[in-house]
């Protein structure tokens, strides 16, 4: 009989963005690497469907209704959750979490390898010291443990690695990184981002996206065919996902073992040593509990689910801070104006990303009556058909208006920044589990007065940029997103220079466990106003590198 | 004379039935209506209609599986009120007469509104429609953000 290998250099919780990572850098270090990952396998030729056409789809893109009410009534609400993407998000009847009527959360899950990489939103900036200095500066929560001339050469490292279009802008908030050519603005956006300029400068500036989507080939990878709907999936790779490029390096190596359907229930911990000596899996077919060891474990299983684990595991929390401070950006759900003209003009093909405003508020000379800050993604298009099925009308006449494309029209989104409260906080449930048995958690969490106010300053903003382009017919939608839902839930395990206030130190190793690092979002100190998962990345590698030195070192 | 635009919504029609996909909920004689009604609101012009795009068939899989059970009898009952004009009796130029009749007062929760609001979802993501209505199909494989737009 085959000996099943239980014994590992090193496990990894988790095959996600920053699984993935993780799992190329302890491998390509040498380091014999578990990776173990709650749900199915995934194969790009076999599972991604972004080229099947809707009259495929029995709902032609409207959805299961049934069976989303039933079985996915907090996925769904995932800007890139659709009938086709569905499959790529988790059972909300196997995987419950309880909130108080009055603060609902949207915890948007992903168990399956590559976890929420495969429909993440593609955006990667850079934070600064901006970011860096923010909670020092107002006296908020606790102060980073880094600053970004530690971070810089592993967000260099990471960009090469999964490719960035990108446009070099020099601003002193959004650092300039490793950049293939951008992808273009169509002719409406360029227009709207000459007369930001005029009117603004430097001040507000309307730049493209930095999308991990390649527009040169890369490692293998083909650049983006422009087809549009990624959160469907990439079978030419062309955007970066860990199915895509982290965990086939990794594979590469001879040294990944990866586990699919493996629910992490606990991690092992040696009392007298104080150090973690593997975990405890439940699989998730048979429901059979299997034991792994290794000299180092890493936590990449998103930010909270890492502090369910160690909230069960009872380790790594003698700050009392495991499931504290959880954060997500405010979200403005938009602010969008006619633009004139143009009409003998229409787009090709399908950008997989907007275009981006860095923040502008409390930046430089820049004082608003609020801390911090928020971006925008923008971008141009005509109307068509879906936004005009209610006209009135029959008939030939009818189907000619439906079939042209109507007025350019240019749309504002904010993101914004969060402050870290202690009360916004996860805990065990005292009664629910999940499908396995294994406790769910109880999140309470709302946004405060300071990212009320950035949202409403957000509709105040976006206006003067549309009327800037000479936008008409300018409206707004102005309700506060419901928390979670920008899908950048952080925080629960924080970075920090005092064991007594922070569960991580300056390697995101655990202060109270010297063999466990915690890479995904539960380690941020503070929110920032930009996409976080390109610092997640550099983060994880930044931390790869530490435990690979402490090992050879003899402290682990 | 039964056109080329007919024959082919016949053809297809028989095809899918061949295939294993019999109506769930439509009668034969709602599926009619539903036929002449979906090819009224968006008729074959220069390129075909909701009939050729099989419309029916769509709105027969949303009745049986994405509408609630008040939703389903309310689209039906609406069938049925147009069978009392003696719809599939009519001329087109009739029909859609009363179908304007309708249009002219229905919400998106009246009867007229869903079937309207299925007719021309199933029609503009039909493949007759992505592809020569539209022109959405197959994919460009590349992005153009200031090509001509010809109409």
């Amino acid at each position: 009989m085959r000996r099943i290998r239980t014994d590992f250099d090193a496990i990894v919780v988790g095959s996600g963005i920053t699984g993935g990572w993780a799992a190329k850098e302890l491998t390509q270090h040498g380091l014999h690497t578990l990776v173990l990952e709650a749900g199915r396998p995934i194969d790009p030729e076999r599972d991604a469907v972004e080229h099947v056409p809707p009259w495929d789809m029995p709902f032609r893109g409207l959805g299961d209704r049934v069976a989303i009410e039933s079985r996915q009534p907090v996925q769904h609400h995932s800007l890139s959750f659709d009938e086709f993407s569905r499959r790529f998000w988790t059972d909300d009847v196997d995987n419950p979490y309880t909130t108080p009527v009055d603060k609902p959360f949207h915890w948007f899950r992903a168990r399956q390898v590559g976890g929420k990489s495969i429909i993440w939103g593609r955006h990667v900036y850079r934070w600064s010291d901006l970011d860096f200095e923010a909670n020092l500066r107002d006296g908020i929560a606790v102060d980073w443990p880094i600053r970004y001339a530690d971070l810089a050469p592993w967000y260099d490292y990471v960009e090469r690695f999964i490719g960035v279009s990108g446009r070099a802008e020099g601003l002193a908030q959004l650092p300039d990184g490793q950049f293939q050519p951008p992808m273009a603005m169509n002719c409406v956006e360029e227009y709207v981002r000459d007369r930001m300029q005029e009117r603004f400068g430097r001040e507000r500036v309307l730049t493209s996206g930095r999308l991990a989507n390649l527009t040169e080939p890369l490692n293998g990878r083909a650049p983006c065919h422009y087809c549009g709907p990624c959160q469907r999936g990439c079978v030419t790779r062309s955007y970066f996902s860990s199915v895509n490029a982290t965990l086939p390096a990794a594979a590469k190596t001879g040294r990944l073992t990866l586990r699919p359907y493996s629910i992490v229930e606990r991690l092992q911990h040696d009392d007298t040593t104080g150090r973690v000596t593997g975990v405890r899996v439940i699989d998730a077919r048979t429901k059979a509990a299997i034991e792994y060891r290794a000299r180092v474990v890493f936590l990449c299983a998103s930010a909270l689910e890492t502090a369910r684990l160690l909230l069960h595991s009872k380790i790594a929390n003698s700050s009392g801070q495991v499931g504290r401070n959880i954060m997500d950006h405010i979200k403005h759900t938009g602010v969008a104006g006619e633009i004139t003209g143009w009409t003998d003009r229409h787009v090709i093909g399908v950008r997989p990303g907007a275009l981006f405003v860095p923040r502008f508020r409390n930046v430089g000379a820049s004082r608003a009556p609020f801390l911090r800050g928020y971006s925008f993604l923008g971008a141009a298009r005509r109307s068509e058909w879906s936004d005009r099925i209610f006209e009135r009308g029959v008939g030939a006449d009818f189907k000619r208006r439906l079939s042209t494309l109507g007025p350019w029209a240019m749309s504002f989104r904010g993101y914004g920044e969060c402050l870290p409260r202690e009360e916004n906080r996860c805990t065990l449930d005292p009664v629910g589990v999940d499908a396995w048995g294994i406790p769910v958690l109880h999140i309470e969490a709302d946004w405060s007065s300071n990212e009320h106010a950035l949202h409403r300053d957000m509709a105040v903003t976006a206006a003067e940029l549309l009327e800037a382009a000479g936008a008409t017919n300018i409206h707004q939608q102005t309700t506060p997103s419901i928390m979670g839902d920008a899908n950048h839930e952080m925080g629960s395990a924080r970075m920090g220079r005092d064991p007594k206030t922070s569960v991580l130190d300056a390697f995101n190793r655990a202060h109270d466990v010297p063999n466990l690092y915690v890479t995904d979002g539960a380690c941020m100190t503070s929110n920032g106003w930009q996409n976080p998962s390109l610092t997640y990345m550099a983060l994880t590698a930044r931390a790869c590198d530490h435990a690979v030195g402490a090992m050879k070192r003899g402290e682990i | 004379m039964i056109g080329a635009v007919g024959s082919l919504t016949l053809g297809r029609h028989v095809h899918a039935l061949a295939r294993g996909a019999p109506l769930r909920i439509l009668s034969p004689r709602q599926e009619a209506i539903v036929v002449a009604a979906s090819e009224r609101i968006i008729p074959a012009t220069e390129t075909p209609g909701a009939a050729a795009a099989q419309v029916n068939l769509f709105v027969d899989t949303m009745l049986a599986e994405w509408f609630t059970r008040e939703q389903r009898q309310r689209l039906l009952a609406g069938l049925g009120e147009l069978d009392a004009h003696q719809f599939l009796d009519r001329t087109p130029t009739e029909q859609t007469a009363i179908l304007d009749r309708f249009d002219a007062e229905a919400t998106p929760d009246h009867w007229f509104g869903m079937l309207k609001y299925l007719t021309v979802w199933g029609y503009y993501t039909s493949e007759v429609a992505q592809t020569r209505e539209l022109g959405l199909w197959p994919l460009p494989w590349r992005y153009d953000g200031n090509a001509p737009y010809p109409h």
